[in-house]
């Protein structure tokens, strides 16, 4: 089954390439800014759900590969003079290295334990990056002003910055989609279900959800580069905010967990909801109480997710929305 | 009957979807907008006096008005609105040229959040075409908008934020208007110095997030440098409640400590210090105790010194200024005071101060340069020398530091029991803003 013939394919991807791409058409500075928040969450959202959506772990701990990758690629940047590129690839893979290593010991837990486990992960990554010295400690890692001469100046930098990150939501996409249509993907499929069974079945359950853990945190790595690279520069604090992490699992809830089109539209309808909630005077300050609600509402009634949903409702709609 | 539950869930969050959809940010709106045009339009018969070339000076920043920040960022925005409307208020900025500005603000809501102030700054600069740009409060915002002025090749003068590294990454068009973090309690080590040469042991217990570990590490170098011994320094986490693992460690014969991080922490380590009965001659923390909240502590509170940007009772004056060889700017530090209590109905704390003084310093600037150019409005701010009600104002011109705030000092205040016993806070560093003679040694 060729996966470009396959609408569920190409119509995430194409929603991201017309949404990502109209700033990159028109050229206009604040709307890159506006649209670069909503990728970066898009492409976060994207890539969680590789493991959350198609194994069934929760994982509260997305955000460490955001940070520690993001600090790797940085601290390449501004300590040894290297390229966005090579860098950002370096803290991908960084992440996607840690996340081998802690495959191996925290993915024998399941449920609730798993869940506990990644919120202490992001707590000891904090921890760790506070009094690592080649790290900056808590004084964390900047860069200076004249790097971005290397990229023909700052706005060529920040576009830059822009273009790769939308290369990466689009191929984060595209991975998710090809691991779920893979026979790799239904082991892991078959893992969310019942993973005693999958085991019966001949599925080799460990290997299986290191490899999603692995893929899903090689995505944060190369997005938390850009993002601090864009920003000139990283702390502790701002490198593993555990809401963060919360905020991307209420956008794949949102949007319907497990599904390819799911995390892209919950990323975009939550981004959305929160800059309304921020500035509206009725709810300021109340986003994060008004996330929990959501997701409430969404566990209780719809746990699949509007596109989880719209499949079940709308048997039609399955070969459109993946 | 269980699809009622689904369409209604899926109703209200399809509506809240569809009621986001609108775009954002929303702007706030400006503060009273300059009356520009009556100025343009004079009665034809005054034409024989040249009507004066209004020009409109947009100042774009982000304010905190909602999320962890708030409360200091409003007092901020508060002086700077003050600074604003007295400018407009007097007719305007008179340039040498015979022309007029009229400043005017554009401002949004950075929900206290990094990741939205770049996105804001930008649309500041492109859409509402700020000229000239100030800070947002925090130095981690402050951090990041700073990239994008400097981007854009916009001034933007930075208030509420006191972290050195800023300007030190190479940036030119970015000035500091606070005393660098680097020397929030150097001036401890000048004042213990001149009240007591023979004391050598300092402990340093600070908090381990950015800002106090970079004071403390910079206090500890002064201190070494100046012949203390630090005897101990070590650093505990944020939201530490429990110091006594930490006092515990401090060595006999400590004479001094230093440190601190933030209110919470600052306020119970003062507290815990006090209940221990902790035998040192001297104790200054960092940001709690200049908050009027501190003397909640009672007794705990008596004695301690803490640095702090501005008072209202530092006496700086034409006549300091004039003695330090220093050009005079601006209102008195009496005056300052009055005209923001009038209009605010409280006393100003170093946050409002700051957020005038930036607008000062802005002010100064386009006056000196007798242009809106960005040019030469940098000139200007490079060869500024004055002093003002918030202190002296000069800044590193060197590459390394640009923009660097060199001339400002903190002030240090000690609370003190008045004649009727109530804790009240006094300046007492350094010599030229002291309000009263420092407390020492403590009584414990």
């Amino acid at each position: 089954m060729k996966p470009w013939r396959q609408p569920g394919f190409w119509i995430p991807l194409l929603l991201i390439l017309v949404g990502g791409g109209v700033a990159l058409v028109v050229r206009k500075d604040t709307l890159r800014e506006m649209t670069f928040t909503l990728l970066m969450y898009v492409a976060l959202a994207s890539s969680l759900n590789i493991l959350m959506g198609y194994t069934g772990y929760v994982n509260f701990g997305h955000i460490v590969f955001f940070g520690l990758g993001g600090y790797t690629g940085f601290y390449f940047i501004s300590r040894h003079g290297w390229h966005l590129v090579p860098a950002a690839l370096v803290g991908g893979l960084t992440s996607a290295l840690l996340a081998a290593l802690l495959g191996l010991a925290v993915l024998r837990l399941r449920g609730a334990y798993f869940a506990l486990a990644t919120i202490g992960i992001n707590e000891a990554a904090r921890a760790f990056v506070n009094n690592f010295r080649p790290f900056g400690g808590p004084t964390g890692l900047f860069v200076n002003f004249a790097i971005y001469r290397e990229y023909g100046g700052a706005p060529q930098a920040l576009w830059l910055t822009y273009t790769l990150l939308l290369i990466t939501t689009l191929v984060a996409v595209a991975v998710s989609y090809t691991v779920k249509n893979s026979r790799f993907g239904l082991g892991l499929l078959a893992i969310r279900e019942d993973e005693d069974a999958a085991m019966v079945m001949g599925v080799r359950t460990p290997r299986a959800k290191t490899i999603a853990y692995v893929i899903s945190a090689f995505f944060p790595g190369i997005i938390g580069t850009l993002f601090f690279f864009k920003n000139g520069n990283v702390e502790p604090g701002d490198a593993f905010r555990l809401h963060m992490s919360i905020e991307v699992l209420v956008m794949i809830m949102l949007g319907g967990n497990g599904t390819i089109l799911g995390p892209v539209l919950g990323a975009a309808a939550y981004e959305r909801l929160r800059g309304y909630l921020l500035t509206s005077p009725l709810f300021k300050s109340l986003h994060l109480a008004f996330a929990g609600l959501a997701l409430l509402l969404i566990v209780l009634f719809i746990p699949a997710g509007l596109v989880g949903w719209l499949r079940r409702r709308f048997p039609v709609l399955r070969r459109w929305l993946e | 009957m269980k699809r009622v539950p689904i369409a209604l869930t899926l109703l209200l969050m399809v509506a809240l979807v569809v009621g986001c959809a609108r775009p954002t940010p929303t702007p706030t709106p400006p503060p009273p907008k300059p009356t520009v045009a009556p100025t343009v339009a004079a009665p034809a018969m005054e034409a024989s006096t040249p009507t004066p070339v209004v020009r409109k000076a947009v100042i774009g920043f982000t304010a905190s008005q909602t999320g962890k920040l708030n409360v200091e960022s409003t007092r901020q925005i508060n002086g700077l609105t003050l600074w604003m409307e007295q400018v407009n208020a007097a007719g305007g900025l008179k340039l040498a040229d015979g022309s007029v500005v009229l400043f005017e603000a554009k401002f949004y809501d950075d929900e206290s959040n990094k990741d939205r102030v770049q996105e804001l700054y930008t649309r500041l600069i492109n859409e509402d075409k700020a000229d000239f740009l100030i800070s947002p409060y925090s130095s981690g915002l402050a951090d990041a908008a700073a990239v994008i002025a400097e981007q854009y090749g916009k001034i933007m003068i930075t208030t509420g934020a006191a972290s050195d590294s800023t300007y030190k990454k190479g940036y030119t068009l970015v000035y500091q208007t606070y005393t660098p973090a680097s020397r929030y309690l150097t001036g401890a080590f000048d004042l213990l110095g001149a009240l007591d040469a023979a004391v050598k042991k300092v402990a340093i217990i600070h908090e381990t997030d950015k800002f106090s570990t970079d004071v403390c590490n910079a206090a500890k170098a002064y201190g070494e440098g100046k012949g203390y011994e630090i005897v101990l320094f070590e650093g505990y986490d944020s939201g530490t409640a429990d110091f006594a693992p930490f006092i515990n460690k401090i060595p006999a014969g400590t004479e001094a400590i230093m440190g601190g991080g933030h209110f919470a922490d600052g306020s119970t380590f003062a507290r815990q210090l006090y209940e221990k009965g902790v035998s040192v001659k001297f104790i200054a923390l960092l940001v709690a105790p200049p908050e009027p909240k501190f003397a909640e502590l009672g007794d705990a509170a008596l004695g301690i010194i803490g640095p702090s940007q501005w008072e209202p009772q530092a006496k700086y004056s034409p006549e300091a200024a004039q003695a330090a060889g220093l050009e005079w700017y601006g209102p008195t530090v009496e005056e300052f005071v009055s005209a923001y209590k009038a209009k605010f109905n409280e006393d100003p704390s170093y946050h409002s101060a700051g957020g005038y003084a930036a607008g000062l310093i802005l002010q100064k600037a386009i006056e000196a340069a007798g242009s809106l150019e960005t040019d030469k409005v940098k000139a200007a701010l490079d060869a500024m020398a004055i002093m003002t009600f918030f202190g002296a104002i000069k800044f590193d011109t060197s590459a390394e530091a640009h923009g660097l705030q060199i001339a400002h000092q903190m002030v240090y205040i000690q609370w003190q029991k008045d004649a009727a016993g109530n804790l009240v806070k006094q300046v007492v560093w350094p010599a030229e803003a002291q309000s009263a003679q420092p407390l020492y040694p403590l009584s414990r």
